[in-house]
C-alpha cells in the first residue's frame, strides 16, 4: 500500500489533502500502528457512523486499541464539558437536554479550550491529534481543533471536494482560507489506491483528472472516459425506464455491490426505485422519521391499529396490498371469508382480538414472509420491530421513546451496507461499492457529483442530458 | 512523582481535626509525646496505602465517638500523566493553589491540577476510599483510584519492622525499583523434582523391609502397581511460593539479619532509587537504631539538602541530630489549639528559628524553653539546677522538660524567643541589662506570652553575681578565677579595672576582715567582665560557679539577686 514521502507522525501541525480512495484511512492506520509511547493519539472525526467505520478499519489493520482514542469532535467536547462544566461557562441544562444543542455546546467547548486551564491534562492524555474528514468541519468545530492544537501536535486530513455537509447554519471551515492557513498544507495524496487495488487504475486516474476539472470548473466529457464509465442519455423520451435500467446495473464482479445515487431532495423516489429494483434496499436518513412517526401515532386500543400496521408494512415492503389485506382480515373476523387464512392473516386476527406490541411485531414479520413480498427498507423495519418487542416487556417506556432510543443506538452503531443500496449522496458518503450509479447529474453540484462518482471502484454509470458535464 | 499537597483529618484517634499543607520534600513532625505525630503517619498510610481492607476498631475514633465518621482527605499534586487520565479521573481532576490552600473545583491554568482522595469510616467500621469532587457528586459519579494507581502511589513505611522490604514481596521497595519480577517458580519446581528423585533413591534403602512387605502383599493380592512400589516424596510436600526470594550477603546470610539501623538506612536508600515510581515515604522515629552520623546519612539520602527533593517524606523524630540537619521549612511543630483542633506549624527559615535549630535543636524537642542571652547564662542556670538537684524534693529542669537555649547575644535573644513563642512553646528570655534589646520587639514578645527575666537595671550577669552573692561566695569566686587564670593575671586585671585603686592583695585582706564593700564588688565585677579575658564567660566556668559556689550560698545572697533567680525557677516549675 502507499509509500508516502511524508510521515504524519513527523508533522507537528499541518493539513493533508486526501482525494477519495487515495489511502487516507490506510495512512492513519499505518501511522497509529507505528505509534509508540504510553500516551494515545486522539483521533477525531465527524459522525458516529464515521467513528464506527474508522474503528472497524483500524481494527482490521491490527492497530492496537490502546494506541488511539477515537471519537467524534462533538462527542469529545461533550465529555470534556461534562467533566469540567464550570470552566466552559456552560450551564448544567446544556448537557442534560435530551436533544443536544450542538451550537451552544461547541461554543462552550471553545471557551473551555481557549483558556489554558486544561492544557496540562490534555497533554497528559494524548500524544497528538489527528482529525479525519476535515472538510466537514464547521467553523466552530475548526475553532475547537485550532485551540486543541495549541497544545497537541495536530494533523488534519480531508478533501475539500467532498465537503457536502455545507448548508446555512452549518458553514464548513473554508479549506484554503481557514484550514490551510491554520494548518499549513503538507501534502496531497495522488495515488488512486482503491481503484488500483480493484484492477481499474484507469478509472481511478480518470476520476482524479475529473476532480481537477471539477475544482477548476472545466468541462468533463463522458465520451472520452475509459470504458468502465457508462453514459446513459436522458433525452426526455423514456427517462424513468432508462434510470430504472441503470439502477439494475450488475457489478462486473460476481456478487459485487452497487450504490445507486438518487435525488437527495426526494427520498420517496429512492423508495420507488428500490421497490422496482430486485434486491435493492434504501439507505435511510439517520432520523428514521417514518419509524418515529409510526411510533408516535400507534396505539394498541386504536380502532385503526391493524390498518396502521399494515400500511406501515406496505411502506417498507413491496407487494403488500394493504387495502385488500385489511378487508380480507375483516371478513374473516365476521365469519364471511370464503378462502382459508394464510399465516399473516392468522397473525392479523390474533392481533385484532388481543392487541399487544408483541403481536403487532409478529404481524409485521408475518407480512414480510408472505409470497411475493420483499422488504426494501430494512433499517426502518428492523428498528420498528425492535421497539415493538421491547415495548411488550413490563415497565417499558412508551413506544415512541423506545423507538427513539433504538434509533440513537443504530445511529451510533452505523449501518451494514446492503449489496444494492439506494440513497442520496449525503447518505452514501463514506460507503464504497464496486459500481456507482448516478440517476441524474442534474441533482448534483460539483462536490456532490465528485462524491457520487467516486463510490464505485470498478464501474461508473452516469445518467445525464448531455455527455459533457460541468459546462 | 506524586506529592501530598494537603492533608485533612477528622475524628481519627487523638486528632479531632487537622488541616495541613505539608512541604514537598521532608516533613519532620515534632511535638510533645501523644500529640498525634504517628496518627498523621497512620492517616496517610491508611488513606493512600495499597490496601483492600483495614482493621478499624471503635478506639480509632476520636474519643471513641463512632457517631462522627473518621475522614481522611489527601490532596495529591504533581500528578503523573496516568493520574490525569480523562477516562479514569476526568470528573475528579481539580485545581489547587498551594500558596493559599485554595481549592478550585475544576483545574485552572495558574493552579496545580490535583486529585482528592478520601477515606471515610463510619460506625460500621467499613473503610471506603473515594475520589471526591463536587461535580462528580452532583452527577452521581463515584470511583476510587484504580488498584494499579494505588499501588504506584502507596507510600513506603519504615516502621520498626521493615525487613519485608528486603524480599521481593507485594509492596516491597525492591519491586518498585524496576519492572523485573522474581519468578522463581521454574527453578523451584526443577529443584523439587531433583529432590524427589534423590530422596527416592535413599528411601529405597532406608525403607527396604517395609517396601518388601508392601510388594509381597500386593503381589499376593494381585494388585498391580503395588508389586514394585517405591517410596517418594509427595509432590505437594515440596513446594515454594514465589514471594520467598530475598536479599542475602556473599555468605548467604539474609540481609534482614542486619541491624535495625542498617536495614532502615538501606531501605531508605533503595526508596530514593525508586523515587521515580514511588515518591512517598513514611518514617516513624527517624533515628531508631542509628548513630548520629548515620542519621545524617539517612536524611541526606532522603534529600534533606536538595533544592528539588526526590522524595516526599513524612518523618517523626526526637533526635536533636536530625533536627540540626533540617531547614526550618522541613520542620513542623504539631500543636493542639485551644479550640481542640490540631495544627502543624512550620518552623520557618527566618534567622531566628533557623539559628535555634542549628545551635540548640533540643529547644524544639522540649516542652518549655528558657532562651538565655549567652553561654554564661546557660552555664549559670545549668549550674544552679545541678546544685538544687541535691535536694531530693527539687525536680531538675530536665525532668520538667525545660530546655536552656543559647540566644546568641542581646541582639538575637528576643528574636529567637519570639520564633519559639510563635510555634506555641512556653518561652522565657533570660538576659542581662547592661545592653537592652529592641524595646518594641521585647514588648511584642511579652504580648505574645513570652516571659522576660533580667537583672537589675544596668546589670550584666557579672555585676549581678558580684553584687548579689554572699561575701564567702565572692571570695571563692575570686579564688576560682585565680585557679583558671593565675594570680598575676587576676591581680593585673583588678588593678586596671579599678585604676589602681584596688589590687588582689588588698581584696584578699578586705575579705579576710569580713565585710566586702559595694565598691570592691563593683570593681571585681568590672574586672571579671573585661572584654579580652573574661573570668567566667563560658558554659563550663559559669556552670561550675553556679553549682559549687553560688548555688550553695544562695540563702545568704542579696534579695534582688535571689528574687530574679527564684522567678526563673518558679516559671520553670509551671511545666
Amino acid at each position: 500500500m502507499p509509500e508516502n514521502t511524508f510521515d504524519i507522525l513527523e508533522i507537528d501541525r499541518g493539513t493533508v489533502t486526501a482525494p477519495a480512495g487515495c489511502g487516507k484511512t490506510h495512512l492513519i492506520a499505518e501511522a497509529l500502528t507505528r505509534h509508540l509511547g504510553s500516551k494515545s493519539v486522539l483521533v477525531l472525526t465527524h459522525t458516529n457512523a464515521g467513528v464506527a467505520a474508522l474503528r472497524s478499519r483500524l481494527a482490521k489493520a491490527g492497530v492496537p486499541s490502546s494506541a488511539y482514542h477515537l471519537m467524534t469532535i462533538d462527542g469529545w467536547v461533550i465529555r470534556l464539558l461534562s467533566m469540567f462544566p464550570k470552566r466552559s461557562g456552560a450551564n448544567a441544562s446544556l448537557l442534560k437536554a435530551t436533544r443536544p444543542n450542538y451550537p451552544k455546546i461547541r461554543k462552550a467547548a471553545c471557551v473551555l479550550l481557549k483558556e489554558a486551564h486544561l492544557y496540562d491534562i490534555i497533554t497528559a492524555n494524548y500524544d497528538r491529534l489527528i482529525v479525519d474528514e476535515y472538510q466537514d468541519c464547521s467553523v466552530p468545530q475548526h475553532a475547537i481543533v485550532f485551540y486543541a492544537a495549541r497544545v497537541l501536535r495536530t494533523v488534519v486530513l480531508g478533501d475539500p471536494m467532498q465537503a457536502i455537509f455545507n448548508w446555512p447554519g452549518n458553514e464548513v471551515a473554508p479549506w484554503k482560507d481557514m484550514v490551510c492557513k491554520h494548518f499549513p498544507l503538507v501534502a496531497e495524496l495522488d495515488v488512486p489506491w482503491r481503484w488500483k487495488n480493484a484492477d481499474s487504475e484507469e478509472l481511478g486516474k480518470w476520476l482524479l483528472d475529473t476532480r481537477n476539472a471539477l475544482v477548476n470548473g472545466t468541462p468533463v466529457d463522458l465520451r472520452a472516459a475509459p470504458p468502465s464509465v457508462q453514459w446513459i442519455e436522458l433525452d426526455g423520451s423514456d427517462d424513468y425506464n432508462r434510470q430504472l435500467e441503470a439502477a439494475r446495473t450488475n457489478s462486473p464482479q460476481a456478487g459485487g455491490s452497487v450504490l445507486v445515487i438518487g435525488n437527495s431532495k426526494k427520498p420517496q423516489s429512492h423508495r420507488d426505485f428500490a421497490a422496482r429494483t430486485p434486491g435493492a434496499i434504501t439507505v435511510e436518513n439517520v432520523d428514521l422519521r417514518d419509524v418515529t412517526e409510526f411510533a408516535a401515532d400507534f396505539e394498541l386500543d386504536d380502532a385503526e391499529a391493524l390498518e396502521k400496521i399494515v400500511k406501515f408494512a406496505a411502506s417498507v415492503m413491496t407487494n403488500v396490498g394493504p387495502d385488500d389485506f385489511v378487508k380480507k382480515v375483516q371478513s374473516q373476523k365476521s365469519g364471511n371469508a370464503r378462502t382459508e387464512s394464510n399465516e399473516a392473516e392468522v397473525l392479523a386476527l390474533e392481533f385484532s382480538e388481543r392487541p399487544s406490541y408483541a403481536r403487532a411485531a409478529a404481524l409485521l414479520s408475518g407480512i414480510s414472509r408472505m409470497t411475493g413480498v420483499r422488504v426494501f427498507r430494512n433499517e426502518v423495519l428492523r428498528v420498528c420491530l425492535k421497539a415493538l418487542n421491547q415495548c411488550d416487556k413490563e415497565d417499558a417506556d412508551s413506544l415512541y421513546e423506545t423507538a427513539v432510543r433504538f434509533r440513537e443506538q443504530s445511529r451510533i452503531l452505523g449501518r451494514a451496507v446492503p449489496n444494492r443500496a439506494i440513497g442520496s449522496t449525503l447518505l452514501l458518503k463514506g460507503l464504497e461499492a464496486d459500481v456507482s450509479v448516478i440517476l441524474d447529474t442534474a441533482h448534483h453540484d460539483a462536490k456532490s457529483l465528485y462524491v457520487a462518482m467516486t463510490r464505485g471502484s470498478r464501474k461508473l454509470v452516469v445518467c445525464s442530458k448531455t455527455p459533457v458535464l460541468n459546462e | 512523582m506524586a506529592r501530598i499537597r494537603n492533608i485533612e483529618i477528622r475524628n481519627f484517634r487523638s486528632i479531632h481535626s487537622l488541616s495541613w499543607r505539608p512541604s514537598s520534600g521532608i516533613n519532620c513532625l515534632i511535638g510533645p509525646g501523644d500529640s498525634g505525630k504517628t496518627t498523621i503517619l497512620d492517616a496517610i498510610d491508611y488513606c493512600l496505602g495499597a490496601r483492600r481492607n483495614l482493621t478499624i476498631s471503635d478506639a480509632d475514633f476520636f474519643e471513641m465517638n463512632v457517631d462522627e465518621p473518621i475522614c481522611i482527605k489527601l490532596t495529591i499534586g504533581d500528578l503523573e500523566d496516568g493520574l490525569k487520565s480523562l477516562d479514569a479521573y476526568g470528573h475528579f481532576l481539580r485545581g489547587f493553589r498551594a500558596e493559599t490552600g485554595e481549592f478550585l473545583e475544576e483545574p485552572e491554568k495558574d493552579a496545580e491540577t490535583v486529585l482528592c482522595l478520601q477515606l471515610e469510616i463510619r460506625d460500621d467500621l467499613e473503610p471506603k476510599w473515594d475520589l471526591v469532587s463536587d461535580r462528580a457528586t452532583a452527577q452521581g459519579i463515584s470511583r476510587s483510584l484504580s488498584w494499579g494507581d494505588r499501588q504506584r502511589l502507596a507510600p513506603n513505611r519504615l516502621g520498626a519492622l521493615s525487613d519485608y522490604n528486603l524480599s521481593w514481596r507485594r509492596g516491597s521497595v525492591l519491586n518498585k525499583l524496576n519492572d523485573e519480577t522474581a519468578n522463581a517458580s521454574a527453578a523451584l519446581i526443577n529443584a523439587a523434582r531433583i529432590a524427589r528423585d534423590t530422596f527416592g533413591d535413599d528411601a529405597q534403602k532406608e525403607l527396604r523391609e517395609t517396601l518388601k512387605t508392601v510388594r509381597t502383599t500386593a503381589s499376593s493380592l494381585g494388585i498391580e502397581g503395588g508389586t514394585d512400589a517405591k517410596a517418594l516424596l509427595d509432590a505437594h510436600s515440596v513446594s515454594f511460593s514465589g514471594g520467598t526470594v530475598s536479599l542475602h550477603d556473599a555468605k548467604g546470610v539474609p540481609l534482614r539479619n542486619l541491624g535495625v539501623g542498617s536495614i532502615r538506612l538501606l531501605i531508605a536508600g533503595l526508596q530514593r532509587a525508586a523515587a521515580e515510581k514511588s515518591s512517598l515515604i513514611l518514617i516513624d522515629e527517624l533515628e531508631y537504631g542509628l548513630e548520629p552520623h548515620r542519621i545524617i546519612r539517612l536524611l541526606s539520602s532522603l534529600g534533606a539538602k536538595e533544592t528539588n527533593p526526590p522524595l516526599q517524606a513524612f518523618v517523626t523524630t526526637h533526635s536533636p541530630t536530625a533536627l540540626r540537619e533540617l531547614s526550618g521549612n522541613q520542620l513542623f511543630v504539631l500543636r493542639k489549639t485551644d479550640g481542640g483542633s490540631h495544627e502543624a506549624m512550620q518552623a520557618g527559615i527566618e534567622d531566628a528559628a533557623q539559628g535555634t535549630i542549628r545551635s540548640h535543636p533540643e529547644a524544639f524537642l522540649s516542652s518549655r524553653v528558657i532562651v538565655c542571652e549567652g553561654a554564661s547564662e546557660v552555664g549559670f542556670l545549668r549550674g544552679l539546677d545541678a546544685c538544687f538537684s541535691s535536694n531530693t524534693a527539687y525536680r531538675p529542669l530536665a525532668a520538667r522538660g525545660v530546655s536552656l537555649a543559647d540566644g546568641g547575644g542581646v541582639s538575637k535573644v528576643i528574636g529567637r524567643g519570639q520564633a519559639l513563642v510563635e510555634l506555641c512553646y512556653p518561652v522565657a528570655v533570660f538576659r542581662d541589662d547592661d545592653k537592652q534589646p529592641d524595646a518594641a520587639a521585647e514588648t511584642a514578645f511579652e504580648g505574645a506570652g513570652g516571659a522576660v527575666f533580667k537583672w537589675q537595671p544596668g546589670q550584666a550577669i557579672e555585676d549581678a553575681i558580684f553584687q548579689g552573692v554572699s561575701d564567702t561566695a565572692v571570695e571563692v569566686l575570686v579564688a576560682y578565677a585565680i585557679d583558671l587564670h593565675g594570680r598575676d593575671s587576676i591581680d593585673q586585671w583588678i588593678k586596671s579595672a579599678s585604676a589602681n585603686a584596688l589590687d588582689l592583695d588588698a581584696f584578699e585582706s578586705e575579705a579576710l576582715v569580713g565585710e566586702i564593700s559595694q565598691d570592691t564588688r563593683a570593681m571585681l565585677a568590672k574586672a571579671s567582665k573585661q572584654k579580652n579575658n573574661p573570668w567566667l564567660k563560658n558554659v563550663t566556668a559559669m556552670e561550675y560557679a553556679g553549682r559549687t559556689i553560688i548555688g550553695p550560698e544562695m540563702k545568704d545572697a542579696d534579695q534582688d539577686f535571689k528574687s530574679v533567680i527564684a522567678a526563673i525557677f518558679r516559671w520553670a516549675e509551671d511545666a
